[in-house]
């Protein structure tokens, strides 16, 4: 982050716009814009959008109604090229409706119908306002992130039916499958309308196992919530867990100690690569090549058995604590990651390029389920996702987070190969497939980059007391993509509002368009490969 | 008229068919399995497979009709009767008077007529696509396969499975180099019969992307049983086809115990070996784009058309 890149930005917004600007200032990398007039939100977020390089990272709403501001909107705008967030704040006041961004900014469709399920605001000028995370069978006028609504309420339950997009014509079938799968999978309903093999549209359902983490959050102390964020899906754990801390750590200004950032790192790139491994063989799995999968599978299950070595867990459970790790890795436990990580990349190469060289399994991954780059863009999408179609989002670069860097030292002619080497990427499943691969054997080198750790401590502590209301963000890049964490603190350190805002929430409706030039005996493979989670997108 | 010990042996290699036929899926499954790198589960699970489902209760849709109910009874009495008409340690079968090899493949093809229905009848939208699929490869293969049977009939004169295996056993190979693409063609048509990799998956939990699977997804219990066991009675029959007609060493043309035994002996490594290499070329290969199938189709349809020339050189 650049203090005087700052300070030009708030220079921009202020001389456009200095009218239907209340207030604007700025903390660590966050700058927020409040507004006077809630009805200035969209000239003033198409600003931002348009002309600053911007994606939209999320839409937080808030019930402040206790301290008198009524509802509380915040566009959160992340800079593609900058490490800077840009809040635009909007008071709705007494207001129960909002300006949609839909027109403009395709990718606040979903926050916007998030909003008004869970706040009970209606966006005007969003043309689908279903329900989207409370389905039909929860009744109209309840609002469970309301600050009136209980956690214990029992609500009852209501009978209508959800008004699927209905594809019509002659030959045209609907196929509905789920929300139970065959298999061990987590529920997801798809509707497809298809003609013939060919699917004409698909429209995905989510939410069937919605928990309430958002809700929950507010009951509980800070340290609990450290225990429910990594619980928001247990393959994410090390990610979602460090970006709820480093939330907590940048409201409370505390600096983590060297030697917690580089093990935090070591257990962040550990659970991608486990992660990534297990993708790449479900991969195989939906093509149809059990050997393949079977190879990966088994030097997934060694780095799990390293991880519980490590930590005491498969899944990386209980590694961060807020102000920095609670895990320790002793000097005999470095020279075990280093022996095992050796031996599995080295496997890993063979199997891949075994992978490489069967043709009936590359035949099946190439140009199968591409996602258009226009699209891409305009989600907003994350992640790998993202990087197979040539957008150049990862959080470890772009927000430097632990013990992540900012490498700058590269030569004009690294920045062009790079270049190339994302125009080249085209969006289908082979190229998911090569950036997976990529990355685990980036995050290999990594974690032997950061094995060499300090001496001064696990952590920081952490203030007794933090200021009420305070907030900030935290973020952290899982193996599905940007995980962003949106803390605000409530009165005796407890949590006024706990906005998660997963990889999973933002790249689960580019499946939809991803498919579209499929067969339906594909869908799997094109789901494998975007490798989405149910659960930490049913928050 | 045969004779009541020639009758007695065709019972007999009818009842052998019907008994083994689990025990090759399971030979086949243990294999991919072990190259999977996998301990895999003993070669007798589906014997033990099926004892449990035929003790399970059954669930049919209440939007089917009779033809759901009665599919896995047409199919296994069609597919059952199949057996009969197959020569497995004896080259002569005694019931080759009543049916031949095309009736075999019409037997199959009214099974495979009413599972396709069966698909269809209970209204579920993967019978629907499991049917729909099945057709498009069936109205493929049978051509295909009728048109490899066609070279070997022309071969060996006649269509009648004693004739053809006890001419094969009885003329070297070498002099009707129609018959290796023949067999080229008929391997192509087995791994399609029989759902294997690259046609379908066995293994696959995945609806979507299923074939014969999703037809009999709306099975359940007895039904269910008699459906697997089916299926594999009529694998057997394609693997003892192919086995006794293009490599029919160790078949006893005598009813005599010794060649007898030897016979029943070679069949069996016989199949095992080509159950095995199936097994192998699954585990080597992913499955193939549903729309590339054709592609492998047609590759028989080939090859069986060259035979046909080389026959008439």
């Amino acid at each position: 982050m650049n203090k005087s890149n700052l300070q030009n930005y708030i220079k921009e917004i202020t001389d456009s716009f200095s009218n239907q600007i209340k207030k604007i200032n700025y903390k660590n990398n966050e700058m927020y814009v409040y507004l006077k007039d809630p009805n200035d939100t969209s000239i003033i977020c198409n600003h931002v959008y348009a002309n600053l390089n911007t994606k939209l990272a999320t839409m937080i709403c808030t019930d402040e109604q206790k301290n008198g501001d009524g509802f509380v909107i915040r566009y959160v705008f992340e800079k593609l090229n900058d490490d800077v967030f840009i809040f635009v704040i909007a008071h709705l006041g007494k207001s129960n409706s909002f300006p949609s961004l839909v027109s403009q900014i395709p990718a606040a469709a979903l926050y916007e119908r998030e909003i008004k399920d869970m706040f009970g605001l209606v966006p005007i000028g969003n043309p689908d306002l279903r329900p989207l995370v409370l389905h039909e069978h929860w009744p109209n006028n309840i609002f469970p992130l309301r600050k009136e609504f209980d956690l214990k309420t029992k609500v009852v339950r209501q009978e209508l039916e959800y008004p699927f997009l209905r594809v019509e014509g002659d030959g045209i079938c609907e196929i509905p499958v789920g929300p139970v799968h065959a298999g061990i999978i987590e529920p997801g309903h798809f509707r497809f309308s298809i003609l013939g093999e060919n699917i004409i549209n698909l429209e995905t359902r989510l939410f069937y196992t919605h928990k309430g983490i958002e809700k929950l959050a507010e009951s509980l102390t800070l340290d609990e919530s450290l225990l429910l964020s990594e619980r928001i899906a247990g393959d994410e754990s090390v990610a979602n867990s460090a970006a709820y801390c480093q939330a907590i750590e940048k409201i409370s200004q505390i600096d983590i100690p060297n030697r917690a950032k580089k093990i935090r790192t070591i257990f962040a790139e550990l659970e991608r690569v486990y992660n990534h491994i297990g993708t790449l063989g479900g991969i195989s799995t939906d093509a149809g090549f059990a050997f393949g999968s079977a190879r990966l599978n088994i030097l997934k299950e060694r780095l799990m058995q390293l991880n519980e070595s490590l930590s005491g867990s498969r899944i990386l459970f209980g590694v961060n604590r807020i102000g920095g790790v609670r895990c320790d890795i002793s000097d005999k436990n470095k020279k075990l990651i280093v022996e095992r990580i050796d031996e599995v990349s080295s496997d890993f190469d063979k199997v891949i390029a075994f992978l490489k060289a069967k043709s009936s399994f590359m035949d099946r991954l190439k140009g199968t389920g591409m996602i258009p780059k226009k699209i891409a863009h305009d989600l907003g999408i994350v992640g790998v996702a993202a990087r197979c179609v040539g957008i150049d989002v990862d959080t470890r670069h772009d927000h430097p987070y632990a013990n992540y860097v900012i490498s700058n030292n590269r030569t004009p002619q690294q920045i062009m190969h790079a270049q190339i080497e994302m125009e080249k990427r085209s969006g289908d499943a082979l190229a998911r497939f090569e950036v997976r691969v990529n990355e685990v054997r980036d995050s290999f080198k990594i974690i032997k980059d950061s094995i060499d750790l300090d001496d001064d401590g696990l952590y920081s502590n952490v203030p007794v007391v933090i200021e009420p209301y305070s907030s900030a963000l935290g973020y952290a890049e899982s193996h599905r993509g940007q995980t962003l964490h949106w803390v605000m603190m409530g009165e005796k350190n407890s949590i006024s509002r706990y906005k998660i805002r997963t990889a999973s929430f933002c790249n689960w409706k580019i499946i939809e368009h991803a498919v579209l030039n499929d067969i339906v005996p594909d869908f799997p493979l094109v789901n494998k490969s975007m490798d989405l989670s149910y659960s930490g997108n049913d928050l | 008229m045969p004779s009541s010990p020639e009758i007695i042996l065709g019972i007999i290699q009818a009842l052998i068919l019907m008994a083994l036929s689990p025990l090759v899926t399971g030979i086949m499954r243990k294999t991919k399995a072990r190259t999977q790198k996998r301990v895999g589960f003993s070669i007798f699970q589906p014997y033990y497979d099926m004892i449990k489902l035929v003790r399970k209760d059954e669930v049919v849709s209440d939007q089917s009709s009779w033809i759901f109910r009665c599919t896995p009874w047409v199919n296994f009495a069609t597919i059952g009767t199949a057996t009969f008409f197959i020569p497995v340690f004896l080259s002569h079968s005694p019931f080759g008077l009543v049916g031949d090899l095309i009736l075999v493949i019409g037997l199959f093809g009214l099974a495979r007529f009413f599972t396709m229905l069966a698909g269809l009848d209970v209204s579920s939208t993967f019978g629907g696509i499991g049917s729909s699929r099945e057709m498009m490869t069936s109205a493929l293969l049978e051509p295909a396969l009728f048109l490899a049977i066609f070279v070997v009939a022309l071969t060996y004169g006649g269509t009648n499975l004693s004739t053809l295996v006890e001419a094969a056993s009885n003329s070297p190979l070498l002099p009707h180099p129609q018959l290796i693409f023949a067999a080229i063609a008929m391997f192509v048509i087995i791994l399609g019969e029989t759902g294997r990799l690259p046609f379908g998956n066995h293994a696959t939990h995945l609806e979507l992307t299923m074939m014969h699977e999703a037809m009999v997804l709306e099975y359940s219990g007895k039904s269910l049983a008699l459906m697997d066991w089916s299926q594999s009675i009529k694998q057997i029959i394609l693997f003892t086809l192919i086995a006794n007609i293009f490599v029919p060493w160790g078949i006893s043309s005598s009813i005599s115990a010794v060649p007898l035994g030897l016979g029943l002996l070679a069949f069996m490594i016989k199949i095992s070996i080509f159950a095995v290499s199936i097994a192998f070329l699954e585990s080597s290969i992913a499955k193939w784009r549903l729309f590339r199938i054709p592609d492998l189709i047609s590759v028989a349809i080939a090859s069986s058309l060259i035979g046909l020339v080389l026959y008439y050189l």
